[in-house]
């Protein structure tokens, strides 16, 4: 257990440092070391992302007889002006407004749960964790056979409401988005989970024995104590599940009828893309979404950055 | 067409990135122009060819083998076969032409054939073939081969579809059951035989099936646009290929899916079922005891599962008149001449087309369109095989699918029954998923008038900005 009395673990101060003066002595065995990595990324992220911008501003399609031409800023007007562009927009906001806080929250209780000194507390643990090493398309057959109208989902729900509440979850508009929020945060929960756990490991125990001396309650505790000493972690939890929570694709994609349905219900900037993409063949304006895609989440991404930033100065 | 949703999405996720390296290289060493037949086949050829595969393995390994040790080996042809799932085959065809690892033989599902056809992907093949030859085969297989005027393939059967159904439940309501597609039941009588079957408790989810866990695609659109032409709509301007505005969300279609719609809010269609078995067993797993679902709209190749496990209980209706005639669809997977790996016309990698011709002929001769047809019931492609399958002579139980070819027509303005072919278009890909999209988007309650008009102008925008119709 660590012994700085911030705990959270964050050992990012000195690590930069270490990195900087490594980077001037020893630049040449560093850049070598991280060729490899550099590699990979600028082929398969940083080429085809330049791609993409260029190919946002053409007629490009995947087979097509024409050549490629310059279209300005036409496959930009066309998402602006389509419906189904702003819905899909829409979903993935309520889905991340709805599933961010949600999920963060329950696990933070999950991982206090699992942080008990107990007999047999690691079963659970495994069992929470569980879902997050299988992969999201079984997940999703899986739960499209749970989810089934008359399937085991809602033949519980049939005993436990009587009979009075068994929806077409994943057929009805109303329901879909709900059942794939759930969906999602039974399957990545655990990842979220084993991430807090950890800090709250972290957290001395040195503390938790002064705040009850002092005579804390265990609200108080939890309020002075815990949350102030994983806060680093759980700022971490949110950026990187609000990012996740945006690629919201496997489920959507799978579990419904028809990708994004029903009634485009549970559409996703995602599904759009590889819809217009990959499916249409339309390589321009599948381009010219994700490179609007890249935006929002680039905004968000630096939004919340700059937040946690702004919060720990104050600290 | 037989692959269940789910698997087809996630056999997608997979696939796409196999794709690239799935394909053989093809060396050509090509004296005389390899675009024309001129009957020389030049020098030992080896061909990549691909596929795609259904739920069941097909006959194709046993064809390519056959070919192989046959007239193959006689003129120094040899054929390396690919198998892509079908899910995502059309997709991972265009991908492979894009990464230059197009391959030599290309087995395409009808309709997408036009999208290739005007991206250069494939090449004519009637220089391969006599008049004579080409007349053997039945008018609808040539019809679907060509595009502007030229011949691009040929197919081994064609397709066939209608109502499958239990006769001893349609007699135990009392419903007329119609000879063929001439006295197909009216939209009326059928939504009366519908209502009828559920009322004497036929089909737990529905007594009629609809196939909808095929799920998104080709099938909703082959199986279900015959619904809005026999009602005098259609998928597109066939006189333009312009412009589907007036006939994909034209009053004709309005009527048609606000009546299916109707079906489906009174729980007269399954959109349950998740296989074949609500048909052929029911709840029990037991054949032939009642609790089957009693009607089954669905093509010729459910024919061979039907048969088992109806046994003479099992009839072969007409679709029903929407209005204008029962229509039906047709056309089926069929063979071309890719212009080699790189999807280029003229680039000299092309495949020697003599030995592509030999394989078409080989797929088309008449022993390999009854190793096809017995496997799948579907309508044998040449007069010749056609002759000898009894199943498709009057009196056959799939003869009405014959009929329907020979009353093939375009103009759904007409009154007339018969099958009417999918749009020869490259649009044809894009308005298929629009059509897919709408259905669900009905069945789950959209509003129809609003749903058909988004589609329409999706599809209107979409044919202006890839010039498809230029």
């Amino acid at each position: 257990m660590s012994v700085t009395l911030r705990g959270g673990g964050s050992a990012e101060p000195t690590g930069s440092v270490r990195w900087r003066r490594r980077f001037t002595s020893e630049g040449a065995t560093a850049w070598l070391f991280s060729a490899p990595a550099v590699l990979l990324l600028v082929a398969f992220m940083v080429i085809p992302f330049i791609l993409a911008f260029y190919f946002s501003f053409t007629n490009e399609r995947l087979i097509s007889p024409r050549p490629t031409e310059w279209v300005g800023l036409r496959n930009y007007t066309r998402i602006w002006e389509d419906p189904v562009f702003w819905t899909s927009l829409g979903n993935n906001i309520v889905f991340s407004v709805v599933v961010v806080p949600l999920q963060t929250a329950f696990a933070l209780l999950l991982a206090m749960l699992v942080n008990q000194k107990l007999r047999g507390v690691t079963v659970f643990r495994t069992i929470f964790f569980m879902p997050i090493t299988v992969i999201m398309a079984a997940v999703s057959v899986i739960w499209i056979v749970l989810l089934n109208p008359q399937g085991l989902i809602n033949a519980f729900m049939e005993i436990v409401t009587f009979g009075n509440f068994t929806p077409d979850w994943l057929g009805d508009p109303q329901y879909a988005l709900i059942a794939i929020m759930l969906v999602s945060i039974w399957a990545s929960v655990g990842f979220q989970m084993v991430i807090l756990l950890a800090a709250l490991q972290d957290v001395p125990v040195t503390l938790y024995e002064a705040a009850r001396l002092d005579g804390a309650n265990t609200w108080q505790q939890f309020r002075n104590v815990t949350l102030p000493g994983i806060r680093n972690q759980l700022l971490f939890v949110l950026t990187i599940t609000t990012i996740l929570s945006f690629r919201l694709f496997d489920q959507v994609w799978i579990m419904p009828d028809r990708p994004g349905g029903p009634l485009d219900s549970t559409r996703t900037l995602m599904v759009d893309i590889v819809d217009t993409g990959v499916f249409d063949g339309n390589i321009g304006r599948g381009s010219a979404l994700s490179v609007v895609f890249l935006a929002i989440v680039l905004v968000i991404t630096f939004a919340q950055r700059r937040l946690i930033k702004q919060e720990g100065d104050v600290r | 067409m037989t692959h269940s949703r789910t698997m087809r999405r996630v056999a997608l996720l997979a696939t796409t990135a196999l794709v690239g390296s799935a394909f053989a290289a093809a060396p050509a060493a090509a004296q005389g122009d390899p675009n024309v037949c001129d009957g020389v086949i030049d020098g030992p050829v080896n061909l990549s060819m691909t596929i795609h595969s259904g739920t069941n393995p097909g006959p194709e390994p046993e064809t390519v083998d056959a070919f192989n040790n046959g007239p193959g080996a006689e003129l120094g042809v040899t054929i390396t076969m690919n198998e892509l799932g079908e899910g995502a085959y059309e997709t991972s065809l265009k991908s492979a032409a894009a990464a230059g690892e197009m391959p030599d033989i290309v087995d395409m599902d009808g309709p997408f054939l036009y999208e290739f056809a005007w991206a250069g992907l494939v090449r004519p093949i009637e220089s391969c073939f006599t008049e004579e030859e080409l007349a053997a085969f039945l008018p609808s297989i040539i019809q679907q081969g060509t595009y502007l005027d030229a011949l691009y393939s040929l197919g081994t059967f064609d397709s066939g579809l209608g109502l499958w159904a239990h006769r001893s439940m349609l007699e135990d309501v009392g419903a007329r059951i119609p000879e063929g597609p001439a006295d197909a039941w009216t939209v009326e009588e059928f939504d009366q035989v519908l209502r009828d079957l559920q009322a004497a408790g036929y089909g737990a989810n529905g007594p009629l099936d609809i196939k909808w866990a095929y799920g998104a695609g080709e099938w909703r659109s082959y199986g279900f646009s015959p619904m809005i032409q026999s009602a005098g709509g259609d998928l597109i301007d066939r006189s333009t290929m312009a412009s589907s505005e007036g006939f994909f969300n034209g009053p004709e279609a309005v009527g048609a899916w606000t009546q299916f719609q109707t079906w489906v809010n009174d729980g007269l269609i399954d959109i349950v079922a998740e296989d074949d078995s609500n048909v052929t067993v029911g709840p029990d797993g037991e054949p032939n005891t009642g609790d089957e679902t009693p009607l089954s709209w669905v093509g010729h190749w459910m024919y061979p599962p039907y048969n088992e496990a109806f046994g003479d209980d099992l009839v072969n209706l007409p679709l029903p008149n929407f209005g204008n005639g029962s229509k039906t669809g047709m056309g089926s997977w069929n063979w071309a001449a890719s212009t080699g790996p790189d999807g280029v016309p003229n680039t000299g990698d092309e495949a020697d087309l003599d030995a592509v011709a030999a394989f078409i002929k080989h797929v088309t001769s008449a022993p390999e369109i009854k190793r096809f047809t017995d496997a799948n019931g579907a309508v044998p492609a040449t007069q010749e095989a056609l002759a000898a399958s009894p199943l498709h002579q009057p009196g056959g139980i799939m003869y009405i699918y014959v009929e329907n070819l020979n009353n093939a027509h375009t103009d759904t303005s007409l009154d007339q029954w018969g099958a009417v072919p999918r749009p020869a278009t490259p649009a044809y890909g894009f308005i298929r998923d629009r059509f897919s999209d709408a259905m669900a988007d009905i069945v789950a309650g959209a509003d129809v008038q609003s749903t058909l008009d988004a589609a329409a102008q999706a599809i209107d925008q979409e044919i202006e900005d890839a010039g498809y119709a230029d």
